[in-house]
């Protein structure tokens, strides 16, 4: 796109984007024609080598809305949409350096002219280490391979805690298939309109367009309290158990118990929801598209400024159906002085709860009975503490033997007592 | 003023008598029984001193705090040495962020906690009241140890320690800081009866913080860069894709937040700030620029911060947060229930832009079906949030309170069925449908939604 800044700047269409104002009831919307165009110089700098028209140049400058009498709007709006000629980007507008100033800040240009060279070369060790993305032409992935087989054991192992069995989510944590992809892929298109109907079922295999975001999600991000742990080969063998889970192919095979994922493999995977996105952003014309996509409002919604009778009969007015209450702290408004609380020696079992328990026990997302909550609590220890204590050696639910962790017996007790005392 | 309203009955007649006998020690040696009690609950009477007051004859409408003296005006205060970081005064404990288990990815290390804005003024949001959405936890980085990387299609990929990159020369803009789910829960329908919950995924400061492009200019970067990933070094290491021409028109590496160092929650020690965009696009714990000639496609590109419209196509890179508005005052939090009919009261809001500034706010007291406009007041930045006020004369009768902000980018906020209409109910993105308050005869506001 540099290209574009040796172009000449053409003057652009103003209201390109603001047609859609045009008939609001009763608003002074008739700026169109007070539109004047203010074309500056540009001054050329230097950006990189390479000779650059600095953003800004074409001025637009248009009699404000004029709204009813007592408006405390500003009376000149400066319109600059353009940057290097083009329209914004998001939409939006452009607010060049004009005598010193953009909008209300003061500008000192030379601060932003000189050359600083700060920082040193980055080695290609040090670009290695952190170059941990994963691009949907491969770049960043790889090579290695794993099995389904495999990606179930690691799997059983470091997600089911959190994401379910097959995938298929547990409380808040989200699902990683809602079936099989091309299927639920169908159902994007669904609107909740009544309280019962069915929704879009957005889950990897259905919504996501490119596999190369769960790579690297999986690598850099999984699992969630220990992030960049898996190696190369568990996170091949994830991938490939998640696309099994979505009951997708690779190629026109289908990913079923028996499949071998490797990169080859990998980069042959199409999504069903590939082309599911607008604007378009890949290519050349990437940006370009993104441009004319948010420059259309159509696209995103738009209201008007209708200033009286904008509409017949009464105001339809919907109610809250289904309050969501559950505030933490609730909701206070009050001006009185916290209550004190005695100051306690911080718990033995504190540090492993958080270390290895919290994931799960610090809501009740998971089904777990949640720290602080006083009936869950109450219920849990109806069966008896000895109950509680070997449920927690053996596992219970939907928690693994010792919730997953490497925790002593007398740890675990430990962290036992440490939540019954927080949820009393 | 009626601030006698605050002390009891029973309080108001111990004080009568006692003065009544002008026995002011006996009555001091009464209270001082139940002072320290007295003390710890705000809206009970203080025990008082022998002061110029003592030949006051109390009457049931004087207001007591105003005739006794109060114990913080008769002693010594606290030294200079205490708190040498300030904090606010304990009795705005209850001023606070607050969070929802629905609003968390299952645990609150990938959670929101979000800004009380019912409770704030003007246009900065204190640090400490700052909504925090993170995606793993809140990092405590040395800064030390902290580097930021540049790197991919530039001729010189460089390495910034923290010192280095604050000698390039800053600038301090004021700027929004918006989580495109502001009001997401709600598009089916209100759910939150709270300005907190329904507007309060946001916030506004002071940045400082150096351009990117300034940056950039050192480093020659390539004519086939368009992209640039923007990477947190924190647990997440939470990426996002932003486009070279906002890369080189106003994104900011930032590491001062109204005037101080960022807060952890903030990104400390530098995040990005993306004036008027997603606030996910403004990566925290920032180490890390790469350009590349193509997007990227960061888990939170594709899964989440996408709008699914009912067309089935989702808008992705959904850039700006549009032009947007609510009345903080009256809300579900800051109620009408002290006004008598007649009694002028001030309709306050913010309104902001994430395209640009705002140039209007209308009013409507009857659920949009007519519209006043709005004076906006105090400062009007881009991609700032804007205070509005309208002066209105209290009925005493139900009410239908909507605003409705335009920008300079000729945008209009559209009402809720205008948006159902473009863009479905299922978007939870980029909600900036006409926000509206009922008001009940007894002055109590209750979240809702206009359909006409």
């Amino acid at each position: 796109m540099y290209k574009s800044y040796h172009k000449k700047v053409v003057a652009i269409t103003l209201f390109a984007s603001v047609v859609f104002l045009g008939t609001a009831c009763n608003a002074s919307n008739d700026n169109n024609k007070n539109a004047k165009a203010d074309t500056k110089k540009e001054r050329p700098s230097e950006f990189g080598g390479v000779p650059v028209v600095w953003p800004g140049q074409t001025i637009e400058e248009i009699k404000p809305f004029v709204g009813p009498a007592k408006a405390s709007v500003s009376k000149t709006v400066k319109k600059k949409y353009d940057f290097n000629g083009k329209l914004i980007v998001d939409g939006g507008v452009y607010y060049p350096i004009v005598d010193g100033k953009t909008g209300a800040y003061a500008v000192n240009e030379s601060a932003h002219s000189t050359p600083f060279n700060k920082g040193k070369t980055a080695t290609a060790n040090e670009q290695k280490a952190w170059d941990i993305d994963v691009m949907p032409d491969g770049t960043g992935l790889p090579e290695g391979s794993g099995s389904v087989e495999f990606g179930d054991e690691v799997y059983e192992e470091k997600c089911v805690i959190c994401h379910g069995d097959f995938g298929a989510g547990a409380g808040l944590y989200p699902r990683l298939t809602v079936g099989n992809a091309a299927e639920m892929h169908k159902t994007l298109k669904n609107q909740r309109v009544e309280p019962d109907s069915d929704g879009p079922q957005r889950a990897f295999g259905s919504y996501w367009p490119y596999a190369s975001t769960l790579w690297w999600y999986i690598k850099t991000g999984m699992p969630h309290q220990a992030p960049m742990s898996l190696t190369t080969e568990e996170v091949y063998a994830l991938s490939a158990y998640i696309l099994h889970v979505n009951e997708m192919e690779i190629d026109g095979v289908e990913v079923d118990e028996d499949y071998v994922l490797d990169r080859e493999k990998f980069l042959k995977i199409v999504m069903p929801n590939v082309d599911g996105f607008e604007p378009q952003i890949n290519g050349p014309k990437g940006q370009e598209n993104a441009r004319e996509y948010f420059n259309n409002p159509v696209n995103y919604g738009n209201g008007v400024r209708c200033m009286k009778d904008c509409f017949d009969g009464e105001p339809k007015v919907q109610r809250i159906k289904f309050a969501l209450t559950d505030f933490n702290p609730p909701i206070n408004e009050t001006k009185t002085l916290p209550e004190v609380k005695e100051a306690k020696a911080e718990h033995p079992g504190k540090g492993n709860y958080e270390a290895s328990c919290a994931v799960c026990h610090a809501t009740d997302a998971m089904g777990a009975p949640a720290v602080g909550d006083k009936s869950a609590w109450e219920a849990t220890l109806k069966k008896g503490l000895d109950a509680v204590i070997s449920n927690t050696f053996s596992g219970v639910n939907g928690m693994p033997p010792r919730g997953g962790s490497s925790l002593s017996d007398d740890q675990l007790k430990e962290v036992v007592d440490y939540m019954i005392s927080e949820s009393k | 003023m009626n601030k006698i309203n605050n002390v009891s009955k029973e309080e108001l007649e111990l004080v009568s008598e006692v003065t009544e006998q002008t026995s002011r020690r006996q009555f001091f040696k009464k209270t001082a029984a139940y002072s320290v009690s007295a003390l710890a609950a705000a809206s009970v009477v203080t025990p008082v001193s022998a002061s110029a007051n003592e030949h006051i004859k109390v009457n049931p409408e004087d207001d007591i705090n105003i005739i006794e003296e109060k114990p913080w005006s008769l002693k010594f205060g606290d030294d200079v040495t205490v708190n040498l970081y300030g904090q606010p005064s304990p009795y705005e404990h209850n001023v606070v962020r607050r969070t929802t288990p629905i609003l968390s990815s299952g645990n609150m290390r990938a959670s929101i906690a979000v800004t009380p804005i019912q409770d704030l003024n003007g246009i900065i949001t204190p640090n400490g009241l700052f909504f925090n959405r993170h995606h793993g936890g809140t990092p405590t980085i040395n800064p030390n140890e902290h580097r930021l990387m540049i790197h991919g299609l530039v001729e010189k990929p460089i390495v910034l320690t923290m010192d280095q990159l604050k000698r390039y020369p800053n600038v301090s803009r004021i700027h929004f800081l918006e989580c495109p789910a502001n009001g997401g829960p709600e598009w089916r329908g209100p759910q939150f009866n709270s300005i907190q919950f329904a507007k309060g995924f946001m916030s506004s400061a002071e940045w400082t913080g150096v351009y990117i492009k300034d940056i950039l200019k050192d480093l020659g970067l390539k004519p086939e860069a368009l992209w640039m990933l923007a990477e947190g070094i924190d647990n997440s290491h939470m990426g996002r894709t932003i486009p070279i021409d906002k890369v080189l028109d106003d994104a900011m590496i930032v590491w001062g937040q109204n005037g101080e160092a960022l807060r952890p929650e903030q990104g400390y020690p530098i995040r990005i700030v993306v004036p008027g965009w997603e606030a996910n696009l403004c990566v925290k714990w920032l180490a890390r620029l790469e350009f590349a000639s193509e997007p990227f496609y960061a888990k939170e590109e594709t899964s989440k911060y996408t709008a699914l419209k009912q067309t089935g196509k989702a808008i992705q890179h959904f850039y700006a947060n549009e032009v947007n508005s609510v009345v903080t005052s009256p809300c579900p939090e800051k109620p009408w229930t002290d006004l008598k009919k007649g009694d002028m009261v001030e309709i306050e809001g913010l309104a902001w832009s994430g395209m640009g500034t705002i140039t209007h706010v209308d009013i409507s007291l009857d659920g949009g079906k007519n519209w006043i406009e709005a004076p906006l007041k105090g400062l009007i930045l881009e991609k700032s949030w804007t205070r509005f006020s309208l002066m209105h004369e209290y009925t005493g009768e139900p009410m239908l309170i909507s605003s409705r902000a335009a920008d300079d980018a000729g945008h209009v906020q559209p009402s809720v069925k205008q948006e159902r209409k473009a863009v479905g109910i299922e978007g939870v993105y980029h909600r900036n449908g006409i926000h509206t308050w009922e008001i009940d005869a007894k002055g109590e506001v209750t979240n809702v939604q206009i359909l006409s």
